[in-house]
């Protein structure tokens, strides 16, 4: 049985996420591998085939940690559980005069804006930020003679032909 | 044999993974396998790419997933269309076919 606590914890468990994460993209890979082995290659070639068919592993893995982390239900909460707390902290400071309830305001904002900066510095990778979006489609066509004969033939393109499968 | 990036509309691999998923829950194997075996090597997918875009989907709704068993008997993460992601297939698919036939006229009459 999964405590609620666990739960709040595997929200900040970066390494759990890290490690699920591998082990989803390295079952790919392995599952690549076998397959090419299958058609007389080498273990090498077959992992180097597998490799270069999946694309660059750690970009990927730092992508899915990013998406991921920042989708997370707690972190969200978090999130807007901190603005709040600088707002309520802005409203009290600003409606009161007496001493010992601007303070509470002070310390409401102070615990607001650290608290949001936490939760930001938390998920900050700058290599994961840098490949964050990616700038070009991952889908490329391919470019043959052949493939233009394809074309007329079916008088589909292929992304058509799947979709109108059933 | 020569091979060209050609940058297709943004989304059309989510179409893709959506239409993929409608059939049945599979994991990010299955998924690439299954694409790939449709396209017939026309269009190329890094398979990396495909998870970005899972947890993307995910992200937002379209798709859940649960660890199971993969047929090899090996621990595989599994995704399966919500209700919203079949809402969005429906909507994409039809955007899809109503560009590309936008997309036709104008070459017919160019």
């Amino acid at each position: 049985m999964t405590l609620p606590n666990q739960h709040l914890f595997r929200a900040f468990d970066r390494k759990q996420l890290e490690n699920e994460i591998d082990e989803e993209l390295r079952f790919h890979l392995e599952s690549l591998t076998a397959a090419n082995l299958q058609q007389d290659l080498t273990f090498a070639e077959a992992k180097a085939a597998a490799l270069k068919r999946f694309g660059n592993v750690e970009q990927i893995k730092n992508q899915c940690v990013e998406i991921s982390r920042r989708n997370r239900p707690m972190i969200r909460f978090l999130k807007v559980l901190m603005i709040a707390l600088f707002l309520c902290g802005v409203l009290i400071r600003v409606s009161s005069t007496e001493m010992h309830v601007t303070r509470i305001g002070d310390i409401l904002m102070f615990v607001g804006v650290m608290g949001r900066l936490l939760v930001h510095v938390r998920g900050w990778r700058p290599a994961a930020n840098a490949t964050d979006a990616p700038t070009v489609s991952p889908l490329m066509l391919i470019d043959r003679t052949q493939s233009a004969d394809t074309y007329d033939r079916r008088s589909v393109t292929p992304v058509e032909r799947l979709i109108s499968e059933k | 044999m020569t091979n060209s990036r050609t940058d297709l509309m943004q989304g059309t691999l989510e179409l893709l993974i959506l239409k993929t998923l409608s059939r049945t829950a599979m994991h990010g194997y299955g998924i690439a396998q299954q694409i790939h075996q449709s396209v017939d090597d026309l269009l190329r997918i890094e398979d990396g790419s495909l998870y970005p875009a899972l947890y993307r989907m995910e992200a937002r709704g379209w798709i859940k997933s649960e660890w199971g068993v993969s047929e090899n008997n090996r621990r595989a993460k599994f995704y399966q269309l919500t209700r919203a992601g079949r809402k969005q297939l429906d909507a994409e698919s039809s955007n899809w076919e109503r560009v590309s036939k936008a997309i036709a006229r104008v070459l017919q009459t160019a």
